[in-house]
């Protein structure tokens, strides 16, 4: 391997590591005979290049200073980068899986190459990733250019001015003071240890006013940005595997996330829907056109209505709602006949349909827009308070609020109304036009009708809001100084600029770890944004990544938003969605994806009219709506109009693949509403196709050839044209073939593959397009429960839950999924093999029979690690809890304390084990001399024992000592614990049988798992019958198989397979009983099938109890297994118990076992007295005994103490003188 | 069934028996491995390489594990 001499050629790498792609022309030299060769990675950015291949154990000299810090040397010195590991980690990777460069290329086949290209390029979660860095690198720029001036009220001539605004490399917060040129070594997993936040300075240009002149200064730091894992200015973006190793991270760990205060956070993608696009509908029988705009300044709704016929404009600043002539006469559209031209064409339908409008401008007289003006400023709702009581001005608040306010996306350039007319008359056209036919009423659940909002448009959004905050806090600070006439000293705004520094900061990270996102300027209050990334198993955290949370309310039961819609083909996976109350709102994103970040619309603009569109603004409502005339809406606003729509939109697709214009402008017409749309905004969900022209496809077996070469990437195809990006409206506008054999005469596009419908955690199913749907949907549930690998370095964290299979395997039966999501190297499963027949009895209703020979292998056994925090708190007198291992006492619950007053690394601590000797100060508020510390030593609380793993001693940010434990129980599957196949056939163990008494085949083999066969029929698991068929059949050739979705191996040959190597080609065999030595009377179907083990163990659950604690308030056993509870007789067992009358046994468990209470209650009064005595009567003579729940007493009690009085009647059980 | 039980009782009465203040243990840091001895108090933070992600060394005690 060492020895190996590399082609001068840039290695293609086959997997998508997330380092960022190499450039193209990445130089390769060789460096010695040894065959080592440095390979200087270009970074796209160009902002440095690392070297990648480095000889031996020769610290990294070439090293350009990104690791400049001792700790790192020092690393790298205990670690000797050994670089022949990687050359052989480059030969172990398949040439675009399993084909090499000589093979032959089938275009129909191989175009899916395209795929793993594509993930190359952008990675699993590009879509946050992208945005974020558009945060950072372009909307954080933007956002200051327009929030750039700070004045103040007192002082005209003070003045600040931000220049520039830029966010550096993540550091620790102590190092935030030290001089720009400063590297940290602060690393994501540095930060996960130690409860700290992954965050990078923000810096500002600024320049202001100091005394008479301008003073200018560079680098003003204004708060801590969180910074996502793997983003650009991550320190883990573009690192090879070996560095990410140095950095203690994980190579396949997708990024994506932030770390907060320790915690990995997510902030999922929410849907919504579009902004700045009319959309009709008809809500109780009233047609109506809505309009969400949303600018930087303002987000408001803006309707246009049809009320009995009438067409009115409602908005929130209105009182009530204006009829639409008024809004155009006022928006300058003179003449009735303009009016009626803008809105209704020369269509006579139309034109009478609107003509009762004009009723309303006899009725009012109104006819100028003067008066038009007036009559809308009469209606604007007063929004300042009603201080200074002067004349109002109609007329200049109603322009104010029709440029403004009203429709604010649409520009008003100085007093040019035209486009907003233009708008709104369009707005009432098509409440007309929908009227007149309702099938042109839009569908809210329409993919192409949806944006989705990344982490960096809300980050964006919160960001936005603190950095006003801080300009307006840091306007009044100075205010307050400017204010006075007579300063001693020269005033230096500056002072007061570091002060609110951390109000951004905290805000961030506030709202990061806490997921309340409230943004006072647009009144938006939400809740639940971020979440804790699920560490469950690798495929959880993946899938996470790729969820969308809908706005939707759950309670409400409607079906429209959680069905599934045709227009989601491609763009959101079908099968991946929760059941339950959830189902259908959350959504997974598919496998090749990507969501738009926001683009330039200026060149766009340029380009509409290059391409011959006319302006709109210079056009009549009779030259708009003439026919043939498409107008040109640019993100949803008409710009130009033009007679030629289909030649517009070829030349501008032409464009765009020669790659003039951004590959995520979309481009689609509307023949129903006569407009070409062209849209450049954000959360667009798009995906890639492959462009046929004249029936041909445009990816030739040259370009694979090529990109297997490596000499062509993903990139390539697009600027070549060869493959471009479709949004769902451009979809619906385009004609694609599945396969190349299917192309026609009129086919535009070219699917890339077809599996890439699914998203990465339902593709992890073997031939998932032979199972019922709904099983899919329940493994892609249950896949994320799966123990196995997390991350590779998953020793190195310290989770609060970390559940760890102790030999995964790789599955048998893979698919393209799992290869492109690496699943195969952090699996969750292992392959067992399995006999669908019934056995026993224990195997009844999905238990699963295991071998106790395979547990005793290691079948199913798992690691469960939990970590005990404990922080060492200081009080606000001085005092501080400490760890004292003096306070050890003898006995054996403190044998396992070590000389530092923590548990031994390695111990073994059993239930009530002492494993920190914490102690907390006696007094914690005065501030006194020799405060004494009470011993509060922590216990194992768990009754199975476990081991110490891990013992971290830190400190936090704030300087407070953080001691983590690890414990660690290994765990081998006992009855009880749950299993699951990849088909949503979820079982529990029933039996764990001897080796001896389980049936085995000719070759001896022996199942590890039997699994009943009523298991199949109701379920219709086809897709598993083949899993094992494959599997088999790969087992006995020494293959993996696949099993991917509309493809993989195919049953015919497997069975061929079976057949060569002297099988049966149905997969059965013949077995013998273990038990009896006979041979089984049937053949059994038997193979391997990967099996998942679930979190959910007997060992987490399992509970009993006989007496135990009982809650203070109720006396009632408390509930739960955590607090030993009891197990509830719930109101249905009552009812039972009831129903048959045992009364007896009711009294038992619902009082005497529960809170059996005595009372002393007083036959006269029927109150409740106390030691025989009733305070009312005040004697003793009626006072009796009385057994009652002290729930009831409590009760009764409570009721009194709301001024309700509750009286006992006592009555005798036997009539007097019964006897 | 664990190495523990047997010197449990002694370990137990040594440690109450002796200064803690005096006493220091070793560390391994986070990042360089070296090690690090800190006593009680002492800020927590590798002398060689200002890490301050310190690990307990593992005991040296016998620790006995059931085979199942």
């Amino acid at each position: 391997m060492v020895g190996k001499k590399e082609p001068p050629k840039p290695k293609p790498k086959a997997a998508p590591r997330g380092a960022k792609a190499k450039a193209a022309t990445a130089a390769t030299t060789k460096s010695g005979p040894s065959g080592y060769d440095a390979e200087a990675v270009a970074q796209k950015d160009g902002k440095r290049a690392l070297a990648e291949d480095v000889v031996g154990a020769i610290p990294t000299a070439a090293d350009d200073g990104a690791h400049t810090s001792a700790a790192d040397k020092a690393r790298r010195h205990k670690a000797p980068l050994n670089s022949s590991a990687n050359e052989f980690a480059a030969m172990l990777e398949p040439f675009y899986y399993g084909k090499h460069l000589t093979d032959p290329i089938n275009t129909a086949e191989d175009k899916w190459n395209l795929l793993p290209a594509f993930l190359k390029t952008k990675g699993l979660v590009k879509q946050h990733v992208d945005s974020y860095n558009h945060f950072v690198d372009v909307e954080l720029k933007k956002m200051l250019k327009a929030n750039r001036y700070v004045r103040s009220d007192t002082d005209p001539k003070f003045l600040l001015e931000y220049t520039d605004i830029r966010v550096l490399q993540p550091n620790r917060a102590e190092e935030d003071d030290l001089p720009e040129g400063h590297r940290s070594s602060v690393t994501p997993n540095e930060c996960r240890l130690r409860d700290m936040t992954y965050a990078a300075p923000i810096l500002v240009d600024i320049i202001y006013t100091r005394g008479g002149q301008k003073i200018q200064k560079r680098g003003v730091k204004i708060g801590r940005m969180p910074i996502m894992l793997k983003s650009n200015k991550c320190v883990l973006s573009g690192r090879n595997d070996r560095e990410m190793a140095v950095m203690d991270e994980c190579p396949l760990d997708p990024g994506g996330y932030f770390i907060t205060r320790g915690q990995e956070k997510v902030i999922l993608v929410q849907e919504q829907l579009n902004k700045n696009r009319i959309i009709v509908e008809s809500a109780k029988g009233l047609m109506q056109a809505s309009v969400t705009s949303s600018t930087h300044e303002r987000r408001t709704k803006t309707y246009v209505i049809q009320k009995k016929g009438l067409i009115y404009l409602r908005h929130n600043t209105l009182s009530e709602e204006v009829p639409i002539v008024f809004v155009l006469k006022a928006l300058g559209v003179h003449s009735d006949k303009e009016i009626m031209l803008l809105v209704a064409g020369d269509d006579s339908a139309y034109q009478e349909n609107f003509q009762v409008n004009f009723d309303a401008c006899a009725r009012e007289g109104i006819h100028t827009q003067e008066r038009a003006l007036e009559y809308i400023g009469h209606r604007i709702k007063l929004m300042k308070k009603p201080g200074g009581m002067r004349m109002r001005n109609y007329h200049l608040e109603a322009i104010e609020n029709l440029s403004n306010v009203i429709l604010p996306h649409v520009p008003v350039a100085g007093t040019n109304f035209r486009p907003k007319a233009i708008y709104v008359a369009l707005m009432a056209r098509k409440v007309i036009m929908a009227h007149l036919d309702s099938k042109l009423v839009d569908d809210r659940d329409y993919v192409g009708n949806k944006r989705l909002e990344l982490s960096g448009q809300m980050l964006a959004l919160l960001f936005e809001d603190h950095f006003k905050r801080f300009n307006h806090d840091f306007k009044l600070s100075i205010d307050k100084v400017l204010k006075k006439q007579n300063r001693a000293q020269e005033f230096d705004a500056l002072a007061h600029f570091g002060v609110h520094k951390n109000y951004i900061t905290m805000g961030l990270e506030r709202a990061i770890a806490t997921g309340n996102w409230s943004l006072k300027r647009f009144k938006m209050e939400r809740a639940g944004v971020t979440h804790v990334l699920s560490r469950l198993s690798f495929i959880a955290a993946l899938g996470m990544m790729t969820r969308i949370s809908s706005q939707f309310e759950k309670t409400r039961k409607v079906s429209g938003p959680r069905a599934l819609q045709p227009s989601q083909f491609g763009m959101l996976c079908t099968s991946d969605t929760p059941e339950g109350e959830a189902c259908g709102l959350v959504k997974n994103l598919a496998l090749m994806t990507h969501v738009t970040t926001e683009d330039d619309e200026g060149p766009v603009h340029k380009m509409i009219f290059l391409l011959g569109a006319e302006d709109i603004c210079s056009l009549t409502g009779e030259e708009i709506h003439r026919e043939g005339v498409y107008a040109v809406c640019l993100n949803g606003t008409p710009v130009a109009a033009t007679n030629t729509p289909k030649r517009f939109l070829n030349s501008f697709r032409r464009l765009r693949r020669m790659g003039r214009i951004s590959e995520f402008t979309s481009i689609h017409i509307n023949h129903d509403f006569h407009e070409v749309q062209i849209a450049t905004d954000e959360g667009r969900i798009c995906r890639p196709m492959i462009v046929v022209e004249n029936g041909r496809s445009k990816v030739t077996a040259r370009y694979l050839k090529a990109l297997r070469k490596g000499t062509m990437e993903f990139e390539d195809f697009l600027t070549r044209g060869l493959v471009e990006y479709l949004d769902t409206n451009e979809e619906n506008d385009t004609n694609i073939a599945l396969t190349e054999t299917e192309i026609g005469l009129y086919t535009t596009h070219l699917e890339i593959e077809p599996f890439t419908i699914l998203g990465a955690v339902a593709g992890l199913i073997p031939y998932p397009h032979h199972n019922q749907s709904p099983r899919n949907t329940y493994q892609c549930a249950m896949g994320k429960q799966a123990i196995g690998a997390i991350a590779y370095n998953q020793f190195m964290r310290l989770d609060t839950l970390l559940y760890l299979m102790v030999y995964p395997q790789q599955p048998m039966v893979k698919t393209r999924t799992i290869e492109l999501t690496k699943y195969d190297k952090l699996p969750a499963g292992q392959n067992a093999t399995v006999a669908v027949m019934s056995y026993s009895g224990y195997d009844i209703e999905d238990a699963l029979v295991l071998n106790k020979a395979s547990c005793d292998r290691g079948f199913g056994r798992c690691q469960v690690l939990k970590k005990h925090v404990t922080a060492l708190k200081s009080y606000a007198n001085g005092t501080q809890d400490i760890i004292n291992a003096a306070a050890v006492e003898s006995g054996p619950e403190f044998g396992s304390i070590g000389p530092d007053g923590i548990a031994h690394v390695g111990a073994r601590i059993t239930q009530n084990d002492h494993f920190l000797m914490k102690q907390i100060p006696e007094d914690t508020i005065n501030n006194r001399v020799g405060i004494k510390h009470k011993t509060q030593s922590v216990k194992h609380k768990l009754e199975d024992c476990s081991f110490v793993d891990k013992v971290c001693v830190t400190e936090n940010e704030a300087g407070v000592n953080l001691i983590k434990i690890l414990f660690r129980q290994t765990r081998r599957p006992e009855l009880g614990d749950k299993f699951s196949s990849r088909h949503g056939q979820k079982g529990v163990c029933g039996l764990i049988s001897p080796q001896e008494d389980m049936p085995f085949n000719d070759q001896g083999i022996c199942p590890d798992i039997i699994m009943n066969p009523h298991g199949f029929p109701s379920r219709m698991t086809v897709g598993k019958m083949m899993e094992l068929l494959s599997g088999k059949a790969g087992v006995l050739r020494g293959t993996l198989e696949y099993g991917t979705a509309f493809g993989g191996s195919k049953v015919v040959d497997m069975a061929q397979v079976l057949v060569e190597k002297g099988f049966s080609y149905t997969g059965k065999d013949y077995l013998t009983s273990g038990i009896t030595g006979e041979a089984l009377q049937f053949y059994v179907f038997f193979g391997p099938i990967y099996y998942q083990k679930l979190k959910h163990m007997v060992q987490d659950k399992m509970h009993s109890r006989a007496r135990g604690p009982r809650a203070i308030l109720t006396r009632q056993p408390t509930e739960g297994r955590a607090r030993s509870g009891g197990l509830r007789l719930g109101e249905m067992e009552r009812d039972c118990l009831i129903a048959y009358g045992a009364s007896q046994l009711l009294l038992e468990r619902l009082m005497l076992s529960s809170d059996a209470h005595e009372v002393d209650i007083c036959e006269g009064c029927g109150q409740m007295g106390s030691s025989g005595q009733c305070r009312i009567c005040d004697n003793d003579k009626g006072v009796r005994k009385l057994t009652v729940p002290y729930a009831a007493k409590l009760l009764i009690q409570e009721l009194g103490a709301m001024n309700v009085k509750v009286t006992i009647g006592l009555e005798d059980e036997f009539e007097r003188g019964y006897e | 069934m664990s190495g523990y039980t047997a010197n449990q009782a002694t370990t137990a009465q040594d440690a109450s028996g002796i200064d803690i203040n005096a006493r220091a243990v070793n560390y391994t840091c986070g990042d360089c491995d070296g090690d690090v001895q800190l006593k009680r108090g002492e800020p927590i933070r590798c002398r060689n390489c200002g890490h301050r992600v310190l690990y307990k060394k593992r005991t040296n005690r016998m620790v006995q594990f059931e085979a199942r």
